[in-house]
């Protein structure tokens, strides 16, 4: 049994070789179009499909951010600060009916810690499509329904803290939505201007050769050399200070793509030098197909594929810079909150030692890191259906 | 989508004052009962430190030394005990016990910036006058004694008969004129003559006596001299001589790159070989104590391999001038090796894992709970030394803002800033980031400090107050409010936005806790934006008058008349200011920048008053002092006497003649107030 | 064959100065300079510099000069072989640097070394098996490295140090072997203190590889000669191992030029975190210093070393394969 992944597989079937089995499947490998091809090997990816399905959950809580979190992320509370995540009890006497036992916390005159201690007398019902907090759904629909919350709405709002809390007393999960919100969106912004330098820089390089070419491609090896943080520490501390939290993260994003950009340049040069001479592009301009013509709707669309595969590899790459900015001081700073700056609140000797849930930022990160490394391993694969 | 760091109103309403409620009662009890518990805790001791004995009864009879250098005396590489030490020995009762010789202390240390560490733990500390053990007392310590003549007006300082540099050679008054006049008159070296010199703006002359006693001449009675000898100014000893400062200088060694003294010609070899730029350059290199093995010195240790490099040794000074009540020599500790940390994490992970035996300086008051709970796999106590000054964080009001007048309005208008003070809730700050180990308070010092105005002043306008904080912000003309709640200017631009400045990477955590009084202010209809910046830009803006809110600590200004920096605006180069036009209007005696309000004149007036007045008449000035500062809150204090900065100590278990707590203080160069040179390995 | 490399070698020149520009702007692009930053921290110690006493220091060190003046300094002391005084460290830049340059090739190496020691066996069962449920689970294991925030992971690592085997907390030496001379002893230490850095920044490299290697060796084994091997009756390990590996491995090869300096801009913040005594930290306190020459000169450094590593790459990469050597004639 061909399957059309198998034939793909084993490289380009032989022309015009036996065709004793006479399958139909292998005539469909043939009529497929470009994106079918892609989409079956892509299949083959375990990995990738997982991921994708990954990726899409986590823009799903970008959109929800507001809806998933039940608490507002930046009321502080020094009586709060630094409570464990709560135990979730399901089931209470045989129903199922999901509370918490409510804290009593004091500090500890002798070991200078908050303890906290579990009332199971105090049960807080945690209740689905609970009222909370003030937001407007989707920017639009003011409306104060989340995911889940305590019974007696916004009186009683900050009684469970799924992930325990910050040194202010904030709650973690709530931070965690709005954070993954942010650097979710960093990476696209900062893809986008990478990816519309590289095409632009890159075509203009393979397309045109010669001395665009040279200029562009020394230009590249000496972005390249730089050392990337200097060249950021210089760029962010001659941000003018009056900028807002919002200007100046379209500004971190900005900086970062700024050096991103090669990566694609090189690949998209690659390609344009490449497909310059096909056969295809020859008989586009003998034709009398403009430059422009020939570029957009012939060339481009058969490394299409190169762009997307390369432009997810990038995003990852993205999420990293930008946890590391915030590490150096240089990027999102409080109040604003992305995963970069949670992490940046948990790297220190009192977190890992005494409260180390608030590591866990982390591993959003790390999942979508490997998600889109994978997604993107799968689409390049995909994206050259014949084998190299 | 909620807008980060936008409350609507009704939200805060609903919920805020039954939480509040609940919460405010439970937060007043156990705020009430932090303090006492940090004391019961064992953490916070008794104030207690050596004392210097001047009773000549009590001097020791017979000198003994440590063993390292009996051997090089025996092999004639040293002169005896007796004879490095002179007629005059500075003795020291220490603590607990008389100790022994041995052992090196082991320690770390940022990196070339961090000298102020080295002077701190090693110096001796080598002022000519120093502060007894509560920083209140001025002692005699490298000089012998202090004698006040002509009304104030000349003072004469006697040296110690057959003291000596750390070389061997004589320490006489003849360094004291080097100094004064060959280094502090020399405009290369100094281009702008110091305050501590002067009085009313007029500089004193130094002059030598004989020998063993050096005059300082002023021309106008200068009472408050001998505070400036004992603290860490100008006049401090070998500290400052990086700058050329220091009040004395070892003239032997320090005349060969002068070029009063050489040739000009050899003087540009010596330049070149030394890879410096001018002599100046390697004059000031060449009198830096951490920086440079081979500068005499009169300290209890001296620099063995210098502060740039990765390990900053320093070694008993043979020749040091203090010895204990039974005549030996100190140091006790042979060794002090700073180990180089460029990351404070490290550091502190160090510490906590007991690599360090005495560590104060950069220890993270947030880590507290870390370090208590390895005490004992790490060998070690922890301590805390609160100190003494009323704003471990402080905000300041920058009264000369003129880049918007409604803000420089509202900024030179005293209920606004009364009723930005009582919207502060001080008691949740002090829960979150001093653990509960610091005191809500106005930025009046300690009580027990001899210029504290009285009890009643240290909550003035430094309680949680909504209520009476809208009452009056409505009243000053700031009551109409947009339709998030934010007060809405009178200028009728929109709505009303100030901003405060904070440093990262401080003891105090000043970006976090200006982000919990955004928060806090929102109730009061306040909208606060937070900008962290680098240090020198915060320099920059300051000076530039570009700085509206700045957050700092005033740390020092519990010795109100040597660390007035925080108090008003006393200099240009700070990172927060009250006020850059009026520090140049004090500096010019009225003739640039602007003239301050009435009461700020006030203050600046009795400050300058009195240094030429008599100690009884100037505690009462200082008194005076705090009091408008309290009243009129030109600075909002928020926490005060707290072990954020410098206050947390981590001490090995096997060192002898600790204090339980220590006066934490910049002029009392904690733990040098300590005396160091008495602490021992017990084993 | 010469003129390639000849020409290649003249570009190499001019991208090296078109660094050292940049270099020197991107120092001088944050406002002020080293003396306003020196202020600064005396100022946060409470030490006051007059008005009068900076603008002595800004002469003396020379920064009063409008900047591109400096910058020509700073390049006739270069061509002298002298670069400059560091203002922080009041030392010769030369000796700064030193002291920590061999250090950081000697961790940069151990990292480099336990990067291919993972990436080269799992880059080859990876294109081997693909989509199989090992490749899936040793691609995991490759990626991990580049997912997890580096600084956190240090920081963690090195507290576990201390809590489980209460090991010497960071830096490369412990303090008694700080100064002492160099014997057995002060080998042994410093390879003590190694694992952490290696297994740090040899992770977040070992992704790339993988890929690499899996691209390269899955595009030889579509390659005719496999396929006739194979039918000759040779085992599949030979088939493997034999030639598709070592063709695989030429274009690798050719990325040890630029791998150096790569992993030690990279490790900046790594050893920061971990307190080593590299290049890495030391750059960084430059930065915000603003100690001229001193960041200039390590900027400049390791963008040379980046040029220098790809001309290496290209030229072994034109030596190795004679396609390429084909296509530039």
């Amino acid at each position: 049994m061909a399957e059309p992944e198998a034939i793909l597989e084993r490289g380009r079937a032989p022309l015009g070789g036996p065709t004793a089995v006479g399958d139909t499947r292998e005539q469909r490998v043939f009529v497929a179009s470009q994106w079918q091809l892609m989409w079956w090997r892509f299949r083959k990816h375990k990995m990738a499909v997982a991921s994708a399905l990954i990726v899409m959950g986590f823009y799903l809580i970008v959109l929800a951010a507001d809806f998933l979190a039940y608490a507002d992320p930046n009321a502080s509370e020094a009586q709060r600060s630094l409570m464990p995540p709560q135990r979730v009890y399901w089931f209470d006497g045989g129903r199922f009916s999901p509370h918490v036992y409510g804290l009593k916390g004091a500090r500890d005159p002798q070991t200078f810690k908050r303890v906290y201690q579990a009332d199971p007398e105090r049960k807080i019902p945690i209740r689905f499509f609970a009222e909370g907090f003030e937001y407007r759904l989707l920017g639009l629909i003011p409306t104060t329904r989340h995911l889940i919350g305590v019974e007696g709405g916004s009186d009683a709002a900050h009684a469970v803290f799924l992930l325990g809390t910050d040194v202010q007393g904030r709650d973690l999960w709530s931070r965690l939505m709005y954070g993954t919100r942010i650097s979710l969106t960093i990476g696209l912004f900062g893809v986008t201007v990478s990816l519309v330098l590289g095409v632009v820089l890159g075509g203009f390089s393979g397309f045109y050769g010669g001395m665009a070419d040279t200029i562009i491609q020394r230009t590249i090896e000496i972005f390249r050399s730089i050392p990337t943080i200097p060249l950021w520490m210089g760029l962010a501390a001659a941000l003018p200070r009056d900028w807002s939290v919002l200007q100046v993260y379209f500004a971190i994003t900005i900086i970062i793509s700024l050096l991103g950009w090669t990566e694609l340049a090189r690949v998209v040069r690659g390609r344009f030098l490449a497909m310059r001479e096909e056969d295809f592009v020859v008989s586009a301009r003998l034709v009398g197909c403009s430059q422009m013509r020939t570029i957009f709707v012939h060339m481009v669309p058969s490394f299409m594929s190169h762009i997307i595969a390369a432009t997810t590899l990038a995003l990852p790459a993205m999420i990293i810079s930008e946890t590391a900015l915030s590490f150096l001081g240089l990027g999102l700073r409080p109040p604003a909150i992305s995963w970069g700056v949670l992490l940046q609140q948990a790297q220190n000797v009192q977190t890992v030692a005494i409260s180390p849930w608030l590591m866990l930022p982390a591993v959003p990160v790390i999942i979508a890191v490997m998600a889109f490394n994978f997604l993107g391993d799968g689409l390049r694969d995909a994206a050259d259906p014949y084998g190299r | 989508m909620t807008d980060l760091g936008r409350t609507p109103r009704t939200r805060q309403r609903r919920s805020r004052f039954v939480i509040a409620l609940v919460v405010g009662l439970l937060t007043a009890a156990v705020a009430a009962g932090a303090l006492a518990q940090a004391g019961k805790s064992g953490l916070i001791g008794k104030l207690e430190g050596p004392e210097v004995v001047t009773d000549p009864a009590k001097f020791p009879k017979t000198l003994n030394e440590a063993p390292q250098l009996a051997a090089q005396v025996k092999a004639g590489k040293l002169p005896p005990v007796a004879e490095r030490v002179g007629q005059d020995p500075l003795v020291i009762k220490p603590l607990r016990e008389i100790g022994k010789y041995g052992g090196t202390w082991r320690a770390g240390f940022t990196g070339p910036a961090d000298f102020w560490n080295g002077f701190r733990c090693c110096s001796g500390p080598d002022h000519l006058m120093f502060w007894d053990y509560t920083g209140d007392k001025v002692m005699p310590n490298l000089a012998r004694g202090l004698e006040m003549q002509d009304g104030g007006r000349a003072w004469l300082l006697h040296l110690r008969r057959g003291m000596r540099w750390s070389d061997g050679k004589p320490f006489t008054a003849d360094d004291f004129v080097f100094w004064f006049e060959d280094i502090y008159r020399n405009k290369d070296l100094i281009p702008t003559p110091s305050a501590a010199m002067a009085i009313n703006g007029k500089q004193g002359t130094i002059e030598k006596v004989d020998t063993h006693t050096v005059r300082f001449k002023f021309p106008e009675p200068y009472f408050m001299l001998p505070d400036v000898l004992a603290g860490s100014t100008d006049l401090a000893g070998q500290m400052f001589g990086y700058r050329g400062m220091g009040g004395f200088a070892p003239a032997h060694y320090l005349k060969q790159f002068h070029p009063k003294y050489v040739g000009a010609a050899e003087l540009d070899r010596k330049v070149k070989d030394a890879k410096f730029d001018s002599w100046v350059r390697m004059f000031l290199a060449k009198n830096d104590w951490a920086l440079n093995p081979d500068l005499p010195v009169l300290s209890a240790w001296k620099t063995v391999t210098p502060i740039n490099t990765p390990t900053w040794t320093l070694e008993r000074n043979p020749y040091s001038v203090f010895v204990d009540t039974a005549g030996n020599q100190l140091p006790y500790i042979d060794r002090v090796v700073l180990t180089l940390a460029e990351n404070l994490e490290v550091l502190n992970l160090r510490a906590i894992a007991g690599e360090y035996d005495y560590a104060s300086r950069h220890v993270d008051l947030g880590k507290l709970p870390v370090f208590i709970e390895n005490q004992q796999k790490g060998g070690y106590k922890v301590y805390l030394d609160p100190g003494d000054y009323g704003g471990d964080m402080i905000i300041k009001f920058n009264l000369n803002y003129d880049a918007d007048p409604e803000i420089a309005k509202w900024f030179n208008t005293a209920d606004f800033r009364r009723a930005l003070a009582l919207g502060i809730d001080r008691d949740q700050i002090n829960e979150t980031f001093w653990l509960g180990t610091g005191t809500p308070s106005s930025v009046v010092p300690a009580d027990s400090n001899k210029y504290n105005p009285g009890p009643q002043y240290r909550k003035m306008w430094a309680t949680l107050d909504v209520k009476k904080a809208n009452e009056m912000l409505d009243k000053v003309g700031l009551a109409k409010k947009d339709g998030e709640g934010y007060r809405l200017r009178s200028d009728g631009k929109g709505r009303l936005r100030i901003e405060i400045m904070t440093l990262g990477g401080q003891f105090v955590q000043y970006t976090q806790i200006s982000e919990m009084i955004r928060e806090q202010w929102k109730k009061i209809g306040i909208d606060l934006t937070v900008q962290e910046v680098e240090r020198s830009l915060a320099l920059k803006r300051t000076a530039a008058n570009e700085q509206q809110l700045g957050a700092w600590n005033n740390d020092g200004s519990e010795h109100l008349f040597t660390f007035p920096l925080h108090v008003f605006p006393f200099e240009l180069a700070a990172v927060a200011s009250s006020g850059p036009l009026y520090v140049k209007w004090f500096h010019s005696a009225g003739t640039q920048g602007k003239e301050p309000e009435p009461r700020m004149r006030e203050l600046m007036e009795k400050w300058k008053k009195a240094f030429g007045v008599p100690e009884k008449e100037r505690i009462q000035l200082g008194k005076e002092i705090w009091k408008i500062a309290a009243e009129e809150v030109y600075i909002i204090g928020v926490i005060g006497m707290g072990p954020a900065s410098m206050g947390v100590r981590v001490v090995k278990n096997n060192m002898g003649n600790i204090p339980s707590r220590q006066y934490n203080s910049p002029d009392g160069k904690t733990p040098g107030i300590s005396r160091p040179a008495t602490f021992f390995y017990k084993k | 064959m010469l003129a390639y490399i000849g020409r290649r070698a003249i570009l190499g020149i001019f991208t090296v100065w078109a660094i050292s520009v940049l270099a020197f702007a991107i120092i001088q692009l944050p406002p002020g300079d080293y003396v306003t930053s020196y202020i600064a921290q005396m100022a946060s110690m409470g030490s006051v510099v007059s008005d009068e006493e900076a603008q002595n220091l800004r002469i003396q060190y020379g920064l009063g000069q409008p900047i591109y003046v400096q910058y020509f300094k700073w390049m006739g002391l270069i061509v002298q072989g002298n670069f400059g005084m560091s203002m922080e460290w009041r030392r010769p830049v030369t000796e700064v640097i030193g002291e920590r340059l061999w250090l950081t090739v000697v961790v940069s190496v151990a990292a480099l070394i336990l990067t291919w020691v993972l990436a080269l066996p799992i880059g080859i069962y990876s294109a081997v098996r693909q989509y199989s449920v090992g490749d899936y689970v040793a691609t995991f294991i490759g990626f991990i490295g580049l997912a997890v925030p580096n600084f956190l992971l240090a920081l963690v690592l090195l507290y576990l140090g201390f809590v489980l085997f209460n090991a010497h907390i960071g830096g490369l030496f412990s303090p008694e072997f700080q100064d002492a001379p160099w014997d057995g002893a002060r080998v042994w230490d410093l390879v003590k203190h190694l694992p952490i850095p290696a297994v740090i920044l040899g992770l977040a490299g070992t992704a790339q590889q993988i890929r690499i290697m899996r691209a390269n060796l899955l595009d030889e084994l579509r390659k005719p000669y496999v396929v006739t091997a194979r039918s000759k009756g040779l085992s599949e390990a030979r088939v493997i191992l034999r030639y598709p590996v070592r063709v695989a491995l030429n274009p690798f090869a050719s990325t040890i030029g630029y791998t150096l300096p790569y992993i030690v801009s990279g490790s900046i913040i790594v050893s920061l975190v971990l307190g080593l005594p590299t290049v890495g930290p030391l750059l960084l306190k430059a930065l915000i210093a603003q100690d001229m020459f001193l960041a200039g000169t390590i900027v400049l450094l390791l963008g040379v070393m980046t040029v220098i590593g790809t001309l290496i790459s290209d030229i072994v990469l034109v030596l190795i394969d004679p396609r390429i050597r084909l296509e530039e004639t």
